[in-house]
């Protein structure tokens, strides 16, 4: 084992040079380096992994910017929202006849003189920012770590931000207390984000303290040595790497190099690392939802504990629910599904839930009720009012803006098992333009598909998606027909309670363990559900392949719900009797 | 130089007039003599900060190519020449003054040799040397110069040279022609005028393999020398043609895609395919500056861009003036060349799940700029580049990064939209060919396609991965197969022409996926127009003739089936179309053209088209007590040139609901890639179906003739049934048509030559199944619903087929002609027992013992059976 001569947390390139260097002196070619790691890895997964590094490792956000250092070894925890393709720099380069790397960096150590002994490799480059409708108890893990860090680094070499640093991020600190609702705003107005990073974009400031705000924190990672399908659009990751600001292209711009200009109307320019800061990566994992729990009981999933928080979470979803016992149950299920396989065009486990027959005042009192409790069971989670207004100005598809270059977000872009309710209630009647046709088309395949059409201007690309959908509505909802449909019937609106950490805690766990579960279904059991099917079909000649889709996936989520693997007769019975009182609540 | 920068062309240029030149270039680049290391330099690791070199004026400098034929000075033949030699050169060529000396004549070989800096150091006259021998030498074999090589190579320029003339000299398409394919392109761009000479890759690989590589691996050299060859030749020809001709390489052997492309390929030829998503306005760069003294009125010479930059002079040249500072740039006496900027993107097809296109630069000079706008997919040749990105003097620090784009030499629009294809199936031919990427690949793939016609399983095969989540229909997917695949359209001398179009109308209840089926078929088509019948009229579907709003002269505009020629088109809700229009449609089904006349004009247009056609029963579900021709309730003449009308029935079954629940549980609980591992993938299938169609032509042997004969008289006689009266679809001359046409379907669904029996006997099948007309009473024209099997598979139908051979025999043996009836229970006993299967249902005897009712072998009276 290699001592660490270098400190990876302050000095990680150090350790990158170090490697690089005994490597050479081993005798490698630096030539054969291309697209190989020469050990780096191993010594940071080593010191992350093995030795305790991770936690002492600041996270970077806006409230800490301030206070990590370039150069530093950060982590940052976000969404792949673009990706900006490849990029070539100068790998290995000799400088008075020693190899030296820039590796993991993006100035050179010494002057590079045109010489003939110069590696050219590439690097991915993916354009981060934190996960659309990422709810406060999800992110607030990093809080603890970084006030200790702050304080061990020693102080005195921050000159870059003088301006008054602890007062700054008092102030970052508390709106991170508040919840969410800038972005809830945000969304409604439906702004999209960097769009207005964009704008003033091209303006250069020295500071850069003042320009983030919590909802648009980009990073701009850059990626080695992984394979392309590692890293997908919409995936959260954990990125650790080693944080660094570009030395500004601009002043080229008026320099005498006109072709260079001509090129530049890319990346660099748009994202001046006076707004993004960049992060060359040295290890990346992906991020589930168990690692953003704070403090994760280390819990077995044994029956009896998870049935204990199954009662006890279908209890609070029956007391935010007005005491709608059977709108818990389905809530529960919904809270669950995920899809889990596409067979053709069918995305097979989403349960898409429509609870119908709220008017005005239950909707002021339930649809907060519910979002409330969504919000705090949940990582990521969005609220949508649709409104004629809404649909025909809002972007919820992605586009791409070929002036940028740049994947420009739209609402529905978000990551994998988002929660999105769509309150229908504000809907009035009206005239929908192109662009609200065209959303209201989104939705609609998002609801039966599970994709989510990019536009890419001269064509358009399905993607993939993976998102609860709530529709909150005073009829049955034509626009997003949903699996579910069930009219709501609250019968009391009871106090809420507290709930204390360590049970929401427990709650969050249990929903994200057990969302994944695998799941079979017996032969036996497999016959009595055909027999079910057919002879359901015998009385009901309606009943068509959307039914029983829906009898599947409810079938396995209530199973999955108790922790089992494999579906019970119980549960199935249990299933046939909700969608019966389901079906009589409909009549 | 306020005033400078105010006028837009001077935009761009006038910094560099400003800034001393040696300081951005490093002092090496300066004399002549460095030149060549400096080339190699560049060659090898290719992207050294020394690519000040690729400060725009070297990377464009073919741009300055054209201009030698404006430019009319003594000297213009040398400047030519120079700029040949620098033609996509990174290396700036040494100042323009010791050209002159070098080259005078100008149709130097040699010239070569110092312009394109391939001359080692220490061959410090090249231009001398090659000089005279060239110009009297005839061929460059004969050339004695001492050997010149690419630097850092053992490529000998004079080898590459003469391969080159050889290669122009001696290349033929065909060993019959006389003359060698370049020379006479070079003859008719000579005639032309024309600027640059297209040359085929595949023909340089063709004929010297080395050449090529060389070519791919070194593109700057050995362009430069090929430029300089074809200079020479044409000025050989034609000593007046003064024009610079540029050779434009394309269709490579192999092409890279956009996400593929690595440091490797830098300072290589690459061949790429993707979408051009912008471009940029045009950029006009300077090639000749020409200054005036302020003070003294005096024009400085025309000064050629240097390395991207003007030398401004510091001082009036004129003898009597000698002004210090008082140059000012005279823009209407300066040249300037095209310049611009398109991005190209990747197409969907070839972007990773889960990720995002990747875009690339290129870099357009003079002809080649607009040659594509915005949107249009393009093949694109040219050499990968890569520019350092460069700080600014400020900052000490160095960045380590590299700009990366193509300068493009060849532009192709491959437009493969499939409306505008000239032959549908030739577009998807190739566009398979593009999915594979090499061309090469075309054999392969046809050999994987003949592989998989061996299968004897193909037909099922392609029945399944045909729309494979449309679940069961069977027969309505092989009939839409068929559809796909296609007859043989034929022309007889006389002029009358038989279509090989094959017509489907699907009538069903509502909810049958029927919509489904016409979605996935529209997608399939090599080319179809999707409309509905209801938003359809008749002029839409066929032509119309509209006057020009700006001409005011009436145009024809073609409809929806004329616009899916060769393909299908697709027509939903086609009973809730006018009358008027289905009318039209009698022609186009029929005949397969639209006539035209009106306004002026009498048109004929082609319109060989299939039609797909879904219709809901008339009273929207299908009514049992009515005949068939009843329910569907369109015109008989209609009708009857459908080949195949399917009747979709959704019936109470509950085997039926039982397979579909079984389905569904699979779709939840199995994995999905065992269960259909026989599936053909869609790209696979277009292909198979493509080639089938454009290759393949079967012909009808003389057993299948025969069987057609026998089926078509037994099927009239059918018809003829007593007390049928009209109520049944009759079998018409049409419907032999519609078998042919159906066997060869079949044959080429097989990629056979042959019809075979089991072809015609295959599609009698679909023609009886498609009316459900096993299923008809042909007394009373109307279908017993118990006896609708739609989509019923092979197998089972073979298991009825069984039962009810097996009932019959019990049946003969048990019970006297005319005797006492027999209890069905005790059948159905029976039939256990001589079976060995006791999982038979009553059902199951049920359907055999109507089938024997039908054949008027028993009479069944509720539970009781008797023999008649």
């Amino acid at each position: 084992m290699v001592g660490r001569q270098y400190d990876c947390l302050t000095n990680p390139l150090g350790a990158v040079r170090f490697t690089f260097d005994k490597a050479v002196a081993s005798g490698s070619d630096p030539a054969s380096f291309d697209r190989k790691d020469w050990g780096v890895a191993d010594i940071f997964r080593d010191f992350l992994f093995d030795n305790d590094g991770l936690a002492q490792v600041p996270i970077l956000t806006p409230s800490t910017l301030h206070v990590v250092q370039p150069n530093s070894l950060v982590r940052f925890r976000g969404m792949i929202q673009d990706m900006l393709g490849n990029e070539f720099y100068v790998g290995a380069y000799k400088n008075e006849e020693t190899w030296n790397t820039n590796k993991f960096s993006d100035v050179a150590q010494f002057p590079m003189g045109p010489s003939p002994d110069m590696r050219v490799w590439e690097r991915r480059l993916l354009y981060c920012v934190p996960v659309p409708g990422q709810n406060t108890w999800a992110d607030s893990a990093s809080e603890g770590v970084i006030h200790t860090y702050a304080t061990s680094a020693n102080r005195e070499k921050r000159q870059r931000e003088t301006c008054s640093v602890s007062d700054e991020m008092d102030i970052q600190d508390s709106s991170n207390e508040t919840p969410n609702s800038p972005r809830a705003k945000k969304m409604r107005e439906g702004e999209s984000v960097p769009q207005e990073n964009m704008t003033d974009a091209t303006d250069c400031s020295t500071s850069m303290a003042p320009e983030f705000d919590r909802n648009s924190f980009p990073c701009l990672v850059k990626i080695y040595d992984t394979p392309e399908s590692d890293l997908k659009l919409n995936d959260v990751f954990e990125f650790i790497g080693v944080l660094m600001f570009d030395t500004d292209v601009k002043d080229d711009k008026h320099g005498e190099n006109e072709m260079a200009n001509c090129f530049d109307e890319e990346e660099s320019v748009n994202l001046p690392s006076s707004k993004v800061p960049r992060l060359h990566c040295l290890v990346h994992r992906k991020l589930s939802v168990n690692d953003m729990i704070s403090i994760s009981p280390t819990m077995e999933p044994k029956p009896e504990l998870l049935r204990g928080i199954r009662d006890s979470l279908l209890r609070h979803l029956t007391v935010v629910l007005g005491d709608d016992e059977l709108a818990a149950h389905f809530m529960l299920l919904h809270l669950l599904s995920k899809v889990h396989v596409r067979v053709d065009s069918v995305a097979v486990g989403k349960l898409s839930f429509n609870l119908s027959g709220f008017d005005k005042s239950s909707i002021s009192v339930f649809g907060n009720r519910i979002n409330d409790a969504i919000k705090n069971l949940l990582p990521y989670s969005q609220r949508m009012p649709l409104t004629v207004d809404y649909l025909n100005t809002a972007s919820l598809a992605p586009v791409k803006d070929y002036q940028t270059n740049r994947l420009v977000p739209g609402v529905l872009q978000c990551a994998e098992g988002s929660h999105l309710t769509v309150d229908e209630t504000p809907l009035q009647s009206g005239t929908l333009n192109n662009n609200g046709v065209e959303n209201a088309r989104l939705l609609k395949d998002l609801m039966d598909f599970q994709k989510v059409e990019y536009d890419f201007k001269y064509y358009k690309m399905k993607m993939d998606a993976d998102v609860q959908l709530l529709i909150l509505s005073e009829g049955k909802s034509n626009i997003l027909p949903a699996d579910i449909v069930l009219p709501f019937h609250p019968t009391a609106v009871g106090p809420l309670g507290n709930v204390d950490a360590e049970t929401l805690n427990a709650w969050r766990w249990y929903l994200a363990t057990l969302r994944s579960l695998t799941y079979s279904i017996g032969t036996e059991i497999q016959k009595v559900v055909e027999d079910d099917m057919v002879s359901a079909r015998k009385v009901d000649r309606s009943l068509g392949t959307e039914d029983f889709n829906r009898w599947l996936t409810m079938g396995r989520l209530m199973s999955v719900s108790y922790g089992e693997a494999c579906l019970s007769n119980e549960h199935w019975q249990m299933v046939k009797e909700m969608e019966r009182l389901r079906k009589e609540r409909i009549k | 130089m306020a005033r400078r920068r105010n006028t837009p062309p001077a935009g761009n240029t006038p910094p560099a007039a400003n800034t001393p030149p040696a300081a951005a270039t490093p002092s090496a680049g300066n004399t002549p003599t460095s030149t060549p290391g400096r080339t190699t330099r560049s060659r090898s690791i290719p992207p050294v900060p020394t690519p000040v070199s690729s400060t725009p004026g070297d990377i464009s400098s073919p741009v300055s190519s054209p201009i030698g034929n404006t430019f009319s000075s003594p000297n213009n033949v040398t400047s030519s020449v120079r700029k040949r030699g620098r033609r996509g050169m990174e290396t700036p060529p040494p100042p323009p003054h010791s050209r002159f000396a070098a080259t005078p004549d100008g149709s130097g070989i040699g010239g070569s040799g110092g312009g394109g800096g391939d001359s080692p150091p220490d061959t410090s006259t090249p231009g001398s040397g090659g000089n005279g021998p060239s110009s009297e030498g005839e061929d460059a074999e004969a050339y004695e110069a001492p050997p010149m090589y690419v630097w850092g190579t053992s490529i000998s320029v004079q080898d590459v040279n003469a391969a080159i003339l050889r290669f122009l000299k001696h290349f033929r398409e065909h060993p019959s022609h006389d003359e060698g394919k370049y020379m006479k392109a070079i003859d008719s761009v000579i005639e032309m005028e024309g600027e640059s000479l297209e040359v085929d890759a595949n023909d340089v690989f063709d004929y010297d393999n080395d050449l090529y590589t060389k070519m791919v691996r070194y593109p700057l050299e050995v362009l430069a020398i090929f430029d300089i060859v074809l200079m020479d030749m044409v000025s050989r020809i034609n000593p007046l043609f003064e024009k610079h001709i540029q050779a434009r390489i394309f269709n490579l052997k192999s092409s890279t895609s956009m996400r593929n492309l690595n440091p490797s390929d830098i300072e290589k030829m690459v061949s790429l395919k993707g979408m051009i998503i912008r471009c940029s306005s045009i950029i006009p760069e300077i090639r000749e500056a020409v200054f005036r003294c302020l003070v003294c009125g005096h024009f400085s010479d025309p000064i050629i861009v240097d390395r991207g930059r003007i030398n401004e002079p510091t001082m009036c040249l004129k003898d009597e003036c000698k002004t210090k500072n008082s140059m000012t740039l005279v823009h209407n006496r300066c040249r300037f060349a095209d310049k611009q900027i398109v991005r190209v993107q990747e197409t969907p097809d070839e972007i990773p799940e889960g990720g995002t296109p990747h875009t690339v630069s290129l870099l357009m000079h003079d002809k080649l700029v607009d040659a594509a706008k915005p949107g249009d997919r393009v093949e694109i040749t040219g050499i990968y580049r890569a520019m350092s990105v460069r700080v600014g003097q400020t900052q000490r620090t160095v960045k380590s990064l590299f700009k990366t784009y193509i300068d493009c030499l060849h532009i192709k629009k491959t437009d493969k939209s499939r409306m505008n294809a000239e032959d549908p199936m030739e577009t998807d031919e190739s566009s398979t060919q593009n999915e594979q990427g090499i061309p090469m690949d075309h054999e392969q793939l046809v050999e994987k396609l003949k592989e998989l016609s061996k299968n004897p399983d193909i037909y099922e095969m392609l029945t399944r991965s045909l729309a494979p989540n449309i679940w069961e229909l069977d027969d309505v997917k092989k009939g839409l197969l068929c559809q796909l695949f296609g007859g043989s359209a034929l022309t007889l001398k006389s002029g009358a022409s038989f279509r090989g179009d094959i017509n489907i109308l699907l009538v069903g209840d509502p909810g049958t996926s029927k919509s489904q089926l016409l979605t996935y078929i529209h997608k399939l088509a090599p080319r179809g127009i999707y409309t509905s019948g209801r938003g359809s009229s008749a002029v839409g579907l066929t032509a119309y003739v509209a006057k020009d709003p700006e001409t005011g002269e009436t145009v024809l505009e073609s409809g929806a089936l004329v616009l899916s020629d060769r393909g299908i088109c697709c027509i939903d809700e086609f009973d809730k179309m006018s009358e008027n229009a289905r009318s039209m449609l009698h022609e186009v089904m029929e005949q397969q053209t639209v006539s035209i006349a009106k306004a002026g004009i009498i048109a004929s247009l082609n319109a060989r088209t299939s039609v797909l056609a879904c219709a809901n029963p008339s009273g929207s579900r299908y009514n049992p007590r009515l005949s068939v021709i009843d329910n569907i309730h369109l015109p008989p003449t209609l009708l009857s040139r459908f080949d195949l009308i399917y009747l979709i029935l959704d019936k109470a079954d509950e085997q039926t609901d039982r397979r579909l629940a079984k389905h569904i549980v699979a779709l939840h609980f199995e994995n999905p890639e065992n269960s259909e591992q026989n599936v053909i993938d869609l790209q696979t299938l277009t292909a198979y179906l493509s080639y089938a169609r454009k290759n393949i032509h079967p012909q009808l042997s003389d057993e299948a003739a025969e069987e057609l004969t026998r089926g078509y008289v037994e099927m009239r006689r059918r018809g003829n049934f007593p007390g049928s009266s009209k109520k049944v679809i009759t079998a018409t001359p049409r419907q032999i048509e519609s078998l042919i046409r159906l066997s060869e379907a079949l044959a080429r669904i097989r990629f056979s030559e042959w019809v075979e029996k089991k072809d015609v006997l295959e599609a009698f099948r679909l023609l009886e199944v498609a009316l459900q007309q096993s299923a008809t009473d042909h007394a009373t024209g109307t279908i017993d619903m118990d006896l609708i099997t739609t989509g019923v598979s092979a197998s089972e139908r073979m298991r009825r087929d069984n039962m009810v051979g097996l009932t019959r025999n019990i049946i003969m043996e048990k019970m006297q002609l005319g005797g006492p009836s027999t209890r069905l229970l005790e059948l159905l006993e029976e039939l256990k027992q001589r079976s060995g299967n006791s999982e038979l249902h009553l059902t199951d005897l049920r359907n055999a013992l109507s089938t024997l009712a039908s054949e008027g072998f028993v009479v069944v009276h509720g539970d009781s059976v008797k023999r008649v």
